[in-house]
C-alpha cells in the first residue's frame, strides 16, 4: 500500500470517526494526555484532506457528510432552552437553588417566557415585564402580600389583570402545560427573586385538582340554543351592525343608518369561538365592559388643556395612544404621556380605581405641602399611594380640600375649605391666608375639590342593555350562534412573532 | 491452530455479538405484562421511535412523491411522442421500486417500536382510528399491487394500452396520497386532537345522558335531552379520563389534518424531484460516456425543475399549517413562532435560503450550455443580490435578547437593532419571501428563453408587458410589506398577506402564458448541449437534496416536539422520561444521524439497481456476442 493511500484511508477514518465523536458529544481529541482541539475542528481537518485527495465517489461522499454537519453545527450555535425538567422535591434550605429550577420552569415547560420578559430593556411582550416583581408584586392588589399575589396570579390569572393588558394567561396548572404544585412553587420562588425576598412558607393550592377535574367533566353542556335563530337574534338586535361577521352583510364602519346611529368598528366575531371560551362569550354580553379587547375600549382624557376622545389603541406605564375622528371622518393617533395628562379635580374620593385615576395629589389635613403618587389601593377610609419606592397610606376624610364657589354675579372664588355647605347658611373659606365667609343665598354653586388626579377611565362601546332587551331564549340562541363561529370556514390569526413556517 | 482472516473474522463477529447480547438484554428483563412504557435498548424508546418514523417518512415521501411526475413525465411523452421522457419516467419508478420494500419494512419497524414502547399510546389510538387502521391496510395492499402492475407492466403496456398504464399510474398515485391521508390524521391528532367546538355525535349524546342519569335518578331521558340539538357545544375529551367522546371523522378532521395532507403533498412532490436529481448528479459525476452525461444531465434538470415547482408554493403552504395550529392553541402557536422553537425557524430560514440559492445557481450554470444565452448574464450579479439580500432579511431573528450581552442591548435600545429589527418582523419575512419566489421565476424565465429568438410580431410589446408586470409586482409586494408595519395583525395576516402571495402567483401564472405564446414558433439559435455540466452544478444538486432532507427532518422534529409533555396535546400526558422537548442541538445530532443513515440506505437501494443493470447489461452483451458468433459460424 503506497503512502498516500494510507492517507487516505487515515483521513477517512479520522472524518468518520470525528463526525461520529461530535454528534455524540465527546469530549475534544485527546493527544498526548491533553485535550486538543475539538471534534469540529477535526472533522473540518479531514474534510478537507478528503477532498483534496480522493476523487469521484468518496469526494462525493465526504461533501455530503460534510454538508449534513453544516446544518448541525448551525443549529447547535443558536440560543436554546429545555422544557425537561424533573422536579421530585424542593430543597428549601437553599432558596436561591430552588429560584434557578424555578427559572427553568418558566423558560421550559411553563412556557412563561413565551409572553413575559425580565428585562427592562426588552421590547414590550404580550405579557407584563416581571423585572422586580419580587417588589412589585406586593403592590398590584390591595391588602395581598407578593407571595398571595403571585400564587393568584399562577393559578387563577384572569382575577387581576395588570392594566394595558388582556386575559390571555392560561391557568399553568391546568393541560396543556400542567404545571406540578412543586413547578409552581419553584416559579413563585424565582419570580419572588427577581427584586425580592424568597419566602419558603408551604403554601395551600387554592384548588382542588381532583374537584375541578370532575366537575369540569361532569359540566352539563353550555348551550341549548339554535344558532340559526341566534344569527337572527345577532343581526335584530344590531350586533352586526358594529361586529362583523363573515358571511353576513354589515353596514361599513363610520356610516350613519336609518337610525342615525353611527356604526363604529368593533372586533371581529368570525373566529371567536376558536379563540375564546363560552363564559367569556357570555360574560362579554351579560357585561360588555369586563374586559376590553385591546385597541376597542371607548376613552376621554385631557392632556395639556385638549380634550381627546376616541379610542384606546394601546396603553404601557408611560403612555397611551388615542385614536380619534375627525368631523370629517379622518382618523389621528395621538400619543399622549400619562405624565402630560391634566389633573383633574375629584369631588369624592371614593371608587377611585373604577374612575379610572391612575394618580393621586392629595393634602393631608396636618401637612402644608400636596403628597402626589401612583394609586396603589384604597379602602373606604384610606387610599394608598406609591410615592418614588414609596408607599404612603393616607386618610381620605382628613385632607386639606378646596372649595370653588361661584356668585351670583358670575365670580369663581377658590379656597381652603374650612366649613360648611350649601345646605347651610354660610360657608367658610381660606382665601389668600385669610379666613372668608360667603352666604349661601350670594351663592349659585359650591364645589368641593377633596384632592387632584390624572384619570383614564377606558369603557366599552358597546351597550350594556342587552341582558334587558334580550329575552334568556335570545341569549342562548345568540351565544349558541356566536360557539359556531371557529372561522372554520375562515383562518386563524397568528400573532407577529417569526417567519413564515413550513415543513 | 492457525488463525486464518476468516477465522478472525468469525471470532471478532462472537465477540461483537456476545457484547451486543450483554447491553440489549437488561431491557428484554422488563415487566412486560401491564407496563405504559418499555425502555428501547441503548438509545432509548425517543430516539427509536424517532428515527424509525422520520426514515419511515423520508423514504415514504420518495415514493408518494416520484409517482407523481412520473406520470406526468410519462403522459407527455406519450402526447409528444418522444420516448426520452418514457425512459426516464420508467427510470424514476425503478428507483421507487427499490424504495419501495424500504418504505414498508420501515413502517413494520417504526410500528413494532411503537407497540413495544408505548402500548397504552397505540392502544389509545388505536381505540380512536381503529377502522381507519384497517382501512389503511388495504390501501396498502392497493399501493403495491397497482406499484407492481405499474413497473412491470411498463414495457407491455405500450402502444394502445398506454392509456391504461397511465389510467394505473394515477390509480397508484391515489392509494399513494389516501394511504398519506389518512396516516397523517393519526399524527395530526396527536398535534391537535379533535375540535373543541364539535357537532354533538350520537355516540357522545347517549354516554351525556347516561352519565347524568346515573347522577340522578329523578331524571328522565326525555328531560335530560330537552333542548339538546346537534349545535350543542361540548368538549370531545373527558377532561379527568381524557376518553375520546366525538366521532371517528371528528378526530380525522381536526385542525391540523388538511393543512399537512396539502403541505406533505406538494412536500413530496419537491422532495422526490430533489432525490431523483440527486441521483443523476451522481450518476453524471461517475459517467464514463458522454451519452450517459448527456442522460444524467438532462434528468437532472428535469429532478430540479420538479422539485422547485414543489418548492415555491411550499412556504405559503407551511404558513396555512401555521394559521391552523394558532387556530387550534394559540399558545402552541407562539411556542412555535416566538418561543421553543423560534430559532429553529431561523435554521430553516438558513436551509431554505440555500435551497433557493442552490436551485438559481443550477439554472445559471445550465444557462452556460445554451448557445445563445449569454445575453441574460448581466442580470445575474443583480438577481444573486436580490436573492441574498431577501434571504437574509428571512434570517434576521425576530429578537436577539437571548445571544446578546447587557451592553450590547443597553446599545441598542432594546433586544431589538434599531434599523435592522424590522426585517426580523412577520411582513419583512413574508415580502422577503415573494420577492425570492419572483426571481427564481425570473432565473427559469431565463433559462427557458436561452438560445431562443421569438417570432411572434408582438414580441416587443410583450416583452415590456412581461417587464412591466415584473416590475410592477414588485413594488406592489414591496409597498404592501411596508404598509404591513403599520396596520393591525389582523389586517396583515388575513388581507395583505394573501395579497402578497396572490400577486406573486398571479405573476408567474400571466407570465408563463404570455411567454409560451411568445416563444410558440420562436426560432433556435443554439442547442441544449446536455453534458456539458460543471461538476459543481451538480454538487449544487446534491447539496440541494441533503438541504431538503435535513430541512424535512428538522420540521419533523418541531412538528412533534410542538406536543411537548404531551402523547396527544392536552389529552394524554406524557409521563415517561422522555416527558419534554430534547434541546434543538440534541435534536439536530439525531436529525445528522437519520440524515446520514437514510443516504446510506439509498446508496445502497441505488446501488443494487445499477448493480441489476449492469448484470442485465452484462449478459444481454454475452447474448448479443453468442448470437453474433453462431451467425459467424
Amino acid at each position: 500500500m503506497s503512502r498516500n493511500t494510507l492517507i487516505k484511508i487515515a483521513s477517512l477514518i479520522l472524518m468518520v470517526v470525528s463526525f461520529i465523536a461530535y454528534i455524540a458529544g465527546a469530549s475534544a481529541f485527546p493527544i498526548a494526555s491533553e485535550n486538543l482541539l475539538p471534534w469540529s475542528v477535526w472533522f473540518l481537518i479531514a474534510v478537507i484532506v478528503n477532498i483534496v485527495l480522493w476523487t469521484s465517489v468518496m469526494r462525493l461522499l465526504t461533501f455530503s457528510l460534510a454538508v449534513i454537519w453544516f446544518y448541525a453545527f448551525v443549529a447547535g450555535l443558536v440560543p436554546e432552552s429545555s422544557t425537561a425538567v424533573n422536579l421530585t422535591e424542593l430543597d428549601w434550605s437553599d432558596p436561591d437553588a430552588v429560584a434557578e429550577q424555578g427559572a427553568l420552569v418558566f423558560n421550559g415547560k411553563g412556557q412563561c417566557a413565551a409572553c413575559h420578559t425580565v428585562d427592562t430593556t426588552a421590547p414590550p411582550g404580550r405579557c407584563p415585564d416581571l423585572t422586580d416583581i419580587g417588589i412589585n408584586a406586593a403592590t398590584r392588589v390591595p391588602g395581598m402580600d407578593a407571595k398571595a399575589y403571585l400564587i393568584e396570579s399562577m393559578y387563577q390569572p384572569a382575577n387581576y389583570l395588570v392594566p394595558g393588558y388582556g386575559k390571555i394567561m392560561p391557568e399553568v396548572w391546568k393541560a396543556p402545560i400542567a404545571l406540578s404544585k412543586l413547578e409552581i412553587e419553584a416559579v413563585i420562588a424565582y419570580l419572588q427573586s427577581q427584586g425580592g425576598e424568597i419566602d419558603p412558607t408551604p403554601f395551600d393550592e387554592p384548588i382542588d385538582r381532583a374537584d375541578v377535574a370532575t366537575a369540569a367533566a361532569a359540566l352539563p353542556p353550555l348551550l341549548t340554543g339554535d344558532p340559526e335563530l341566534g344569527k337572527k337574534v345577532f343581526v335584530d338586535a344590531a350586533c352586526i351592525s358594529c361586529h362583523a361577521v363573515k358571511g353576513i352583510e354589515s353596514p361599513a364602519a363610520g356610516e350613519v343608518n336609518e337610525e342615525d346611529f353611527e356604526v363604529v368598528t368593533a372586533p371581529d366575531l368570525s373566529e371567536i369561538a376558536a379563540f375564546n371560551d363560552m363564559r367569556y362569550l357570555e360574560e362579554s354580553i351579560l357585561v360588555p365592559g369586563a374586559q376590553i379587547v385591546s385597541g376597542y375600549g371607548a376613552v376621554t382624557v385631557r392632556a395639556k388643556g385638549t380634550t381627546f376622545q376616541g379610542t384606546l389603541v394601546s396603553q404601557d406605564e408611560e403612555k397611551i395612544v388615542v385614536r380619534t375622528k375627525t368631523a370629517d371622518g379622518v382618523e389621528e393617533e395621538h400619543t399622549i404621556l400619562l405624565s402630560e395628562l391634566d389633573d383633574e379635580p375629584i369631588e369624592e374620593l371614593t371608587d377611585l380605581e373604577a374612575k379610572g385615576y391612575l394618580t393621586l395629589t392629595i393634602t393631608p389635613a396636618d401637612a402644608d405641602t400636596p403628597v402626589t403618587g401612583q394609586l396603589v389601593s384604597e379602602t373606604d377610609e384610606v387610599v394608598t399611594l406609591k410615592v418614588g419606592d414609596e408607599a404612603r397610606t393616607l386618610s381620605k376624610t382628613d385632607v386639606k380640600s378646596l372649595m370653588t364657589v361661584v356668585t351670583f354675579d358670575g365670580d369663581e372664588i377658590v379656597g381652603e375649605y374650612v366649613s360648611g355647605t350649601m345646605d347651610d347658611d354660610e360657608i367658610i373659606l381660606i382665601v389668600d391666608g385669610s379666613e372668608e365667609m360667603f352666604d349661601t343665598f350670594d351663592l349659585e354653586e359650591a364645589t368641593m375639590t377633596r384632592a387632584f388626579g390624572k384619570r383614564l377611565l377606558v369603557t366599552s362601546p358597546m351597550p350594556e342593555n342587552f341582558p334587558i332587551i334580550l329575552s334568556v331564549a335570545d341569549l342562548t340562541n345568540l351565544l349558541s350562534f356566536l360557539s359556531t363561529l371557529t372561522g372554520a370556514t375562515a383562518e386563524a390569526v397568528p400573532e407577529d412573532t417569526g417567519d413564515a413556517p413550513a415543513e | 491452530m492457525k488463525i486464518t482472516k476468516k477465522r478472525l473474522y468469525l471470532i471478532l463477529g462472537c465477540v461483537l455479538v456476545f457484547y451486543a447480547v450483554l447491553t440489549v438484554a437488561p431491557a428484554f428483563a422488563q415487566d412486560v405484562t401491564d407496563a405504559e412504557y418499555r425502555t428501547f435498548p441503548l438509545i432509548g424508546s425517543r430516539t427509536a421511535a424517532w428515527i424509525a418514523s422520520q426514515l419511515h417518512l423520508l423514504f415514504g415521501s420518495f415514493i408518494l412523491g416520484v409517482p407523481m411526475f412520473a406520470v406526468i413525465i410519462e403522459f407527455i411523452g406519450w402526447k409528444t411522442k418522444d420516448e426520452r421522457y418514457d425512459r426516464m419516467a420508467q427510470e424514476f419508478i425503478k428507483l421507487c421500486m427499490g424504495a419501495f420494500s424500504t418504505t414498508a419494512l420501515l413502517g413494520g419497524v417504526l410500528v413494532f417500536i411503537l407497540i413495544w414502547c408505548y402500548p397504552k399510546v397505540m392502544s389509545k389510538l388505536s381505540g380512536i382510528f381503529g377502522p381507519t387502521m384497517i382501512f389503511y391496510v388495504f390501501l396498502f395492499f392497493g399501493e403495491t399491487f397497482t406499484l407492481y402492475l405499474y413497473s412491470y407492466g411498463w414495457d407491455k403496456m405500450q402502444g394502445r394500452h398506454k392509456g391504461w398504464h397511465l389510467f394505473l399510474g394515477v390509480l397508484l398515485n391515489v392509494f399513494g396520497t389516501a394511504i398519506m391521508f389518512v396516516s397523517n390524521a393519526w399524527l395530526s391528532y396527536q398535534t391537535s386532537p379533535a375540535t373543541q367546538h364539535g357537532i354533538l355525535s350520537e355516540m357522545r349524546k347517549k354516554s351525556w345522558m347516561e352519565e347524568r342519569l346515573a347522577a340522578d335518578p329523578s331524571l328522565t331521558p326525555e328531560t335530560v335531552m330537552e333542548g339538546v340539538t346537534d349545535h350543542t357545544m361540548i368538549p370531545l375529551h373527558n377532561e379527568t379520563t381524557g376518553e375520546f367522546m366525538g366521532t371517528l371523522w371528528d378526530a380525522v378532521n381536526n385542525f391540523t389534518w388538511m393543512p399537512i395532507n396539502i403541505h406533505r403533498l406538494v412536500g413530496n412532490i419537491a422532495f422526490g424531484g430533489s432525490i431523483v436529481a440527486a441521483y443523476a448528479a451522481f450518476r453524471f459525476l461517475v459517467a464514463k460516456t458522454k451519452e450517459d452525461k448527456a442522460h444524467y444531465d438532462w434528468m437532472g434538470y428535469t429532478g430540479n425543475f420538479i422539485a422547485l415547482c414543489g418548492l415555491i408554493p411550499l412556504p405559503f403552504l407551511g404558513y396555512w399549517l401555521g394559521r391552523e395550529i394558532y387556530m387550534f392553541n394559540n399558545t402552541m402557536g407562539i411556542n412555535m413562532m416566538g418561543s421553543l422553537f423560534s430559532w429553529l425557524f431561523i435554521i430553516q430560514a438558513v436551509m431554505i435560503g440555500v435551497l433557493f440559492i442552490g436551485a438559481n445557481y443550477y439554472l445559471w450554470s445550465g444557462m452556460g450550455r445554451i448557445d445563445g444565452a449569454e445575453i441574460y448574464a448581466r442580470y445575474r450579479p443583480y438577481m444573486i443580490t436580490v436573492i441574498v439580500i431577501c434571504v437574509a432579511i428571512w434570517m434576521t431573528p425576530r429578537t436577539l435578547s437571548k445571544i446578546s450581552t447587557a451592553s450590547e442591548l443597553s446599545a441598542m435600545g432594546g433586544a431589538n437593532h434599531p434599523h435592522l429589527g424590522l426585517f426580523g418582523l412577520m411582513t419583512a419575512k413574508n415580502t422577503a419571501v415573494n420577492i425570492i419566489i419572483l426571481t427564481t421565476f425570473l432565473s427559469f424565465l431565463f433559462y427557458r428563453r436561452s438560445g431562443k429568438t421569438p417570432t411572434a410580431s408582438w414580441g416587443k410589446v410583450g416583452n415590456i408587458a412581461i417587464s412591466s408586470i415584473f416590475f410592477f409586482a414588485t413594488v406592489s409586494i414591496v409597498v404592501i410589506g411596508i404598509v404591513g408595519f403599520t396596520v393591525p395583525t389582523d389586517l396583515r395576516v388575513n388581507t395583505l398577506t394573501p395579497y402578497q402571495v396572490l400577486i406573486a402567483l398571479a405573476v408567474m401564472a400571466v407570465v408563463t402564458v404570455v411567454d409560451i405564446f411568445m416563444y410558440r414558433k420562436a426560432t433556435t439559435s443554439g442547442t441544449i448541449k446536455w453534458g456539458e455540466m460543471t461538476d459543481r452544478s451538480q454538487y449544487v444538486l446534491i447539496l440541494i437534496a441533503i438541504t431538503f432532507t435535513s430541512l424535512m427532518g428538522l420540521m419533523g422534529y418541531a412538528r412533534s416536539g410542538l406536543r411537548e409533555a404531551w402523547h396527544i396535546f392536552g389529552v394524554m400526558q406524557d409521563t415517561s422520561v422522555d416527558a419534554y422537548t430534547p434541546l434543538l442541538s440534541n435534536a439536530v445530532n439525531i436529525v445528522a444521524i437519520i440524515m446520514v443513515v437514510f443516504f446510506a440506505l439509498v446508496g445502497f437501494i441505488f446501488w443494487l439497481g445499477l448493480w441489476g443493470e449492469k448484470k442485465k447489461q452484462a449478459s444481454a452483451a454475452t447474448i448479443e456476442a453468442a448470437v453474433t458468433a453462431e451467425g459467424d459460424d
